[in-house]
């Protein structure tokens, strides 16, 4: 099996902290990998690392065959924060023109406002494709960032915690998405999560990461792990006090 | 209807007006351009340093026995290493960017009191006030050159690096997977800022050439939706501005750098009434 991911011994120090130490895994093609773990634990330091964010301090990191930030353009990526401006003047039709171009679009063409309106739909969000980025609520943003991640047709989807700041209705809206996503068999994915039922659902594995890989496997086998579930998992993303107990959304 | 006509077009008449509303409309071309950036950005403040820094460079040439037209030729590369210390202290220390501008403001300002203070009783004359408040009215041909070339040059520039200069005013972390570099252009857009502030400095002054970068350009962003519209709003707020700030003056008999800033002022504050509807 070619390899989507490939990850060999890293070490990250971000501060003069050792944030990632001796971490190995791989990431098949068309594999979906959840990785899980306490916060603090190095899940988004490890994707930005694969991202070529973070430097390594030491190991080596292949991204489809690539160095980190070589393969950029086979790489969709969701990040966890949002850190744009929210005072530049930005519609949802430039934002995925932007990331399909690399340049910001000062007049987007009628095939490129096609192409945002067909990746919206994929996502469900094809009537904000006119919308000002400002005005949209945290379901609406995630959609749109999704929609922006998948439209050069990614071979790699790496998602940072994706329902981090959307309501119950939308967490469970969201999961679809990304199951329908998941589907598509040339698709690998890595999904940041606090979300039991998420990686359930959607993972063909699990990682449970804690500054070292302490545990990999079929997401049940990691999951029941008895010290797992008390430290990890509070049903959604980004929102759970560290010792909440393991529960499904 | 005719009596307005000619109360417009007989200043343009003589040519040190012509010459004064060439060289605003050509400085506020690039001034509004390069200040969407800018503002975007959160730099605006770090326009105002400068433009104080540029005091200093100018004073720094007169210490160094140059006339007043020429002292932008060495205001210019001290300017420019403002910005840059301004640029390192943002990204090296965990000071924020209005800190490191205060600083760098204070010090070149007070750097330029001192400079003019040591050129001992042989040097040029000197008026202050009009090295502080500009004199667009007295602009000589080579200046006026000196402008529309600069000008030129940075809407060229802008033109060519915009799109990923505005991707990585948008998003620094998104722009930077996409391949874009961030840093360079950041340092290219400061420089570019110190490029038009010494310029401009020299015309409406120091004191009011930062207003020539951020007015327009805040006008331009409450009203505009898509960055095309805003660059356009800020252009067109920026040379209507000109053009009737200097006309007022003329017929008002007042300084055109104050009648221009606060022509342009008006504009930002009916653009906040106009959002408001």
């Amino acid at each position: 099996m070619s390899l989507a991911l490939a990850a060999r011994d890293v070490v990250v120090e971000l501060g003069g902290r050792r944030v990632l130490d001796g971490v190995s895994f791989e990431v098949g093609r068309g594999e979906f990998t959840a990785l899980c773990g306490p916060n603090g634990g190095g899940k988004t330091t490890l994707l930005r690392a694969a991202l070529g964010l973070v430097p390594l301090a030491k190991g080596s990191i292949e991204v489809l065959g690539e160095r980190p930030g070589r393969a950029t353009a086979a790489v969709g990526y969701l990040p966890q924060t949002k850190s744009f401006s929210g005072s530049f003047p930005a519609r949802v039709v430039d934002v995925i023109t932007a990331a399909r171009r690399g340049a910001w679009p000062f007049r987007v063409s009628g095939p490129e406002r096609e192409r945002a309106r067909e990746v919206l739909a994929r996502v469900g969000g094809e009537p904000l494709v006119d919308s000002p980025l400002g005005g949209l609520s945290g379901g609406e943003l995630q959609r749109v960032f999704l929609a922006r991640a998948l439209v050069r047709d990614p071979a790699l989807l790496l998602l940072d915690e994706p329902t981090a700041g959307v309501d119950g209705r939308g967490r469970a809206e969201f999961l679809d998405l990304l199951a329908g996503i998941a589907e598509r068999s040339d698709l690998a994915a890595v999904l940041v999560t606090h979300n039991a039922a998420a990686v359930r659902r959607l993972a063909d594995r699990a990682l449970y990461l804690d500054g070292t890989l302490r545990a990999w496997g079929a997401p049940e086998e990691v999951l029941d792990r008895e010290w797992v579930g008390t430290s990890a998992f509070s049903g959604h993303d980004h929102a759970a006090p560290v010792d909440a107990r393991c529960e499904d959304a | 209807m005719d009596g307005l006509v000619e109360l417009l077009v007989s200043p343009l008449g003589q040519g040190f007006v012509r010459r004064a509303l060439a060289a605003g409309l050509a400085l506020g071309t690039a001034g509004a351009f390069l200040g969407v950036f800018v503002v975007q950005r959160g730099l605006g403040l770090v326009a105002d340093g400068l433009a104080h820094a540029t005091f200093g460079g100018l004073a720094l040439g007169l210490l160094l026995g140059a006339t007043p037209d020429r002292a932008i030729w060495i205001a210019l590369p001290f300017t420019m290493a403002v910005a840059l210390g301004i640029q390192q202290l943002r990204r090296r220390t965990s000071l924020g960017g209005d800190v490191a501008t205060g600083v760098f403001f204070a010090v070149s300002f007070a750097a330029g009191v001192m400079f003019l203070g040591l050129r001992g009783p042989r040097g040029v004359p000197v008026n202050v006030e009009a090295l502080l408040f500009g004199s667009l009215l007295a602009v000589s041909p080579e200046a006026l050159g000196v402008v529309a070339l600069v000008s030129l040059l940075v809407v060229s520039v802008l033109l060519r690096v915009g799109p990923q200069l505005a991707y990585a005013t948008f998003d620094a972390e998104l722009a930077r997977l996409s391949g874009v570099r961030v840093e360079a252009l950041e340092s290219l857009l400061l420089a570019m800022t110190a490029l038009v502030v010494v310029v401009g400095a020299k015309t409406i002054g120091v004191v009011l050439v930062a207003a020539f970068v951020v007015i327009p350009a805040a006008t331009a962003q409450i009203l505009g939706r898509t960055l095309g519209v805003t660059l356009a709003l800020a252009v067109a707020a920026s040379l209507a501005g000109t053009a009737f700030g200097l006309f007022a003056s003329y017929h008002l008999n007042v300084a055109p750098g104050a009648t221009i800033i606060l022509t342009l002022g008006a504009f930002f504050f009916l653009a906040l009434v106009l959002r408001r509807r």
